[in-house]
């Protein structure tokens, strides 16, 4: 089966039904995709498949064939740069013991896509990720953060 | 053993300092420097901790100036890989850009001996017999919000010796005298400004004994201490690259799923689709430990499903007869009968309670939680001959060789435990029991590294769970709104007993010597003329154990919701009654003040949102909450705001300190709404998240957090914020409702919240 993955092309032997979670960490070693329940009620495995913020532990991997699939591996703008959700992150330090984060992150990259100054309510209605540290508070100020800084560089980016 | 590196793509010192492009122009709000100039933590110390020379042992200085600093407490949110640092630099005058961190294994000089004396040690000025002693033992351990407690004093005089020796090493080196010598952001300055960098002194330095202890800096004199620094372990939490246990990948890793005995105290006797499951895909073994059976494959997900697969026998160890009810119908007969034990008893209380003061009795009640870490338990052991190699995020590494010396007998010295970062700890990952599987499933395939997961049902049905706990009170308030009585009877499993028997067997409490039991309802602050507390011990085959806040979580509930009985009693304002019985005890004062001010309580609010109020002390601090809600329709609420005030002493990071409230709040809401595990049949009822559930964004309040500034020597913060947390909002709703609950969780009791 060939994936693909961060904009890179990979294949992977497995079973159809093997679900993506599981092809990412344990086959491509890319941890930074966390289990957390494996019945798609916890949100810390969140990808992008297409775009759209999806939860991989119930996933058949056949289903994700042919679609872009982002990680929180390859979300940064680059080398050098973080994105701003990541960034907005760190500005108000949000992770506690970070295993929920990369799937928070994930979800908050896929909200500001296609919702790019989301009110208090589209912020409860998208992030329904369980964080069991508690940071939800800041995960709501970074991603007003996060929605700042886009929309600086994107106006930034139209005036060049 | 090699390290599979091969998944990383690392993330350089470069990649935290934005620059070029559109970060260069200023648009991007205060993300400059810092700690993005930090290189990722280390989570492995190796044999040693890296290149030059140690000064001590928990401070390494390399010629090209890396700081390394040995941080031997687990990091699993509480950001005490930074808060330890703080203390180390704000002494050895260094940047904290500058430093690396490293865990350390758990030698000896990393025992935290405040963690079982509860007292200030000063290692550099010298330990006391006892301190000695666990130094000895090596009680190198996380829990019970003891880290900064252990470490205020040490890390400080870690830092300032270390300065210490660096000056006499550039003093030396210049034929000048130490006082003629400074030391500023990691270079030794003498009196014609010439400087020497740390890196050129170390190795000089790391000889030089230093005789009197040196002084330590004044408060106002701080530069890191008290100040918001940027967490070092953050850079590495968002991009995914911050290794958990489950993140380990060795080479030629297997990985292996258990099923444990599904009735409490069962044991699996057989398996009897062996062969099937040992012809399914990936599947490398199928084996039966004393823990359970356990299917080791080339990836989790096989290993989960043929695990799930397995025709287990299980011998059930006559323990169906435990359920819910039967547990409900002890308890009661627990606070009827005599007590166990009655470690507080001032002057006379039945007199008083037969007195002319109006008598209110109340009945409250809590069930089992689990800890539900948002990363299930796992752990990573390679056995070879006669050593093994740990990989687990663990709050106590000596209970890690502990538990692999019992199960393969290999030496504790032999045992190299690597500590990475802990996808949540609350306590559950104190205990032994997932190292043992993982060391008995490691222990039937010798050199293969194997990581052992417990899946989320397992993980949930296999915790050493806050017990259920019955109180029952007593009170008369006479009328001058004075309490004249309090009689508090309290009935459960003994946690200490339980979780003192697996971790450390020989300093395992009886029952009715177990502080936990009543902490936080003895020693109450507030005056009362007559009080007692006594308890009675729950036998049950149950696992019990230390969850976050401890006796605390259900006590402060209990004894600030039954206070709020005693105002209603007294007809008095539940702040104003409170403040009555403060006057020998002005830092409760002050905090409950300072909640009370932060939420306007003297104002009324607008129509259909209250208020309620709940002060607490555990683990050195003193917190007041106050939670305002919106009644929304009948027993439907939201809950908007939490103002929250901490004395927790002389404090070290704000930033986490107000975090570790906001998380410790949300914890003890999670409880109070919708946590409850259940037993029917000997056999815990709930698996997964959508049976036992938790606050997410849409009900989490948002928290204002107020820093006291006190003198005194710091308390901890990882657990503070959570007992109020559940008696403020109970307060608010009976202020709502004319409704008092003495029951969670509240969801049960048709509460819903939005
Ligand atoms: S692990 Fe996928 S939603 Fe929890
Ligand atoms: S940061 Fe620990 S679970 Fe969210």
């Amino acid at each position: 089966m060939e994936l693909n993955i961060n904009g890179k092309n990979v294949t992977v032997e497995v079973e159809d039904t093997m679900p993506l979670l599981w092809v990412l960490r344990d086959e491509l070693n890319m941890t930074g995709t966390k289990y957390g329940c494996g019945v798609s009620a916890c949100g810390a495995c969140s990808v992008m498949l297409d775009g759209v913020a999806t939860r991989t532990c119930i996933l058949p991997v056949a289903a994700a064939v042919g679609k872009p699939i982002k990680t929180i591996e390859g979300i940064a703008d680059g080398e050098n740069q973080l994105s701003a959700v990541q960034r907005a992150w760190i500005e108000h330090q949000v992770p506690q013991c970070g295993y929920c984060q990369s799937g928070m992150i994930m979800a908050a990259e896929a909200l500001l896509d296609n919702n790019p100054d989301p009110s208090d309510e589209d912020i409860d209605k998208a992030m329904t990720n369980i964080c069991r540290c508690g940071t939800y508070q800041r995960v709501r100020s970074a991603i007003k953060g996060a929605a700042k800084m886009r929309a600086g560089e994107n106006s930034l980016l139209s005036s060049l | 053993m090699a390290k599979d590196n091969s998944k990383k793509r690392k993330w350089t010192r470069r990649a935290f300092i934005i620059t070029g492009g559109l970060a260069g122009t200023g648009l991007v709000v205060g993300v400059a420097g810092n700690l993005y100039m930090n290189k990722a933590v280390k989570k492995y110390s190796g044999i040693g901790m890296g290149e030059g020379s140690s000064l001590n042992a928990w401070i390494r200085i390399a010629p090209d100036n890396t700081v390394t600093l040995a941080v031997p407490r687990a990091e699993m949110g509480q950001g005490i890989y930074t808060a330890l640092p703080m203390l180390i630099a704000e002494e050895l005058e260094i940047d904290m850009n500058s430093i690396e961190v490293i865990h350390p294994q758990p030698d000896k000089p990393y025992t935290n001996t405040f963690l079982v004396t509860q007292k200030e040690p000063n290692a550099f000025k010298g330990y006391t017999m006892m301190e000695k002693v666990y130094t000895f033992i090596g009680i190198v351990g996380t829990g019970g919000s003891t880290s900064v407690p252990d470490g205020f004093n040490n890390m400080r005089y870690a830092g300032a010796t270390a300065r210490e020796m660096l000056k006499k090493a550039a003093a030396d080196k210049w034929g000048v005298a130490v006082a003629e010598c400074r030391a500023e952001k990691g270079y030794i300055i003498n009196a014609k400004n010439e400087r020497l960098s740390y890196g050129e002194l170390a190795e000089a330095a790391s000889s030089i004994k230093i005789k009197d202890l040196p002084e330590l800096k004044k408060k106002e004199d701080w530069t890191i201490i008290q100040k918001p620094i940027q967490r070092v372990d953050i850079p590495e939490k968002v991009t995914g690259d911050a290794e958990f246990g489950l993140d380990v990948r060795l080479k030629d890793m297997l990985y292996a799923a258990v099923r444990h005995p599904a009735t409490i105290g069962g044991k699996i006797t057989g398996i009897n689709n062996q062969i099937d499951i040992e012809g399914m895909r990936g599947v490398k073994k199928v084996v039966l430990t004393d823990f359970g059976a356990a299917v080791i494959a080339d990836n989790t997900w096989r290993a989960k499903n043929a695990a799930l697969a397995l025709d287990l026998a299980e011998d059930d160890g006559g323990n169906t007869g435990i359920s819910s009810a039967s547990i409900a119908q002890q308890l009661t007969d627990i606070l009827a009968a005599k007590p166990l034990a009655t470690p507080e008893d001032e002057g006379d209380v039945n007199t008083a309670l037969s007195g002319s003061g109006k008598v209110i009795e109340a009945r409250y009640d809590v069930p089992y939680l689990a800890h539900a870490t948002m990363e299930p338990m796992n752990c990573t052991v390679q056995i070879e001959e006669g050593k093994a190699a740990v990989w687990v995020g663990h709050q106590a590494p000596f209970v890690v060789q502990n538990a692999v010396n019992e199960i393969s007998g290999i030496d504790q010295s032999a045992i190299l435990v690597h500590t990475t970062y802990l996808g949540g700890g609350f306590g559950r990952r104190a205990e032994p029991d997932f190292v043992k599987a993982a060391t008995a499933i490691a222990q039937s395939m010798p050199g293969t590294p194997i990581q052992t997961v417990f899946t989320r049902e397992e993980d949930m049905r296999n915790d050493m769970y806050r017990p259920a706990v019955a109180s029952q009170f007593k009170a008369a308030v006479n009328e001058k709104g004075e309490i004249e009585a309090w009689d508090n009877m309290i009935a459960l499993q003994s946690v200490s007993n339980s979780s003192m028997s697996r971790v450390m067997p020989s300093m395992a409490v009886k029952p009715k010597d177990d502080i936990a039991t009543t902490e936080g309802a003895m020693h109450l602050p507030y005056h009362m003329n007559n009080r007692r507390v006594a308890f009675g011990q729950l036998d049950l085959p149950i696992q019990v154990g230390y969850w976050r806040s401890v006796g605390s979580s259900q006590n402060g509930f209990f004894t600030e919701c039954f206070m709020d009985e005693c105002a209603e009693a007294a007809g008095k304002d539940p702040y104003e009654f409170r403040r009555s019985k403060l006057d020998k005890h002005p830092r409760f004062k002050a905090v409950l003040d300072k909640a009370a001010e932060m939420s306007n309580w003297k104002t009324p609010l607008p129509e259909n949102k209250f208020r309620g109020i709940a002060l607490h002390k555990s683990f050195g601090s003193i917190v007041a909450e106050v939670a305002e809600i919106t009644k929304l329709g009948d027993k439907e609420f939201s809950i908007d705001n939490y103002y929250c005030a901490i004395d927790c002493g002389q404090y070290v990071n704000p930033n986490t300190i107000e975090a570790q409230m906001q998380g410790g709040i949300v914890f003890g809401l999670s409880a109070a709404l919708y946590g409850e595990i259940t037993w029917n049949n000997g056999q815990v009822e709930q698996y997964n998240f959508p049976q036992y559930d938790m606050v997410r964004m849409n009900v989490s309040p948002t928290v204002a957090v107020h820093i006291m500034e006190v003198d005194e020597y710091p308390g901890g913060v990882g657990e503070p914020g959570t007992p109020p947390a559940a008696p403020a909002l109970v307060n608010a709703l009976a202020a709502a409702t004319g409704v008092r609950e003495r029951s969670l969780p509240l969801a049960k009791q048709g509460y819903r919240f939005v």
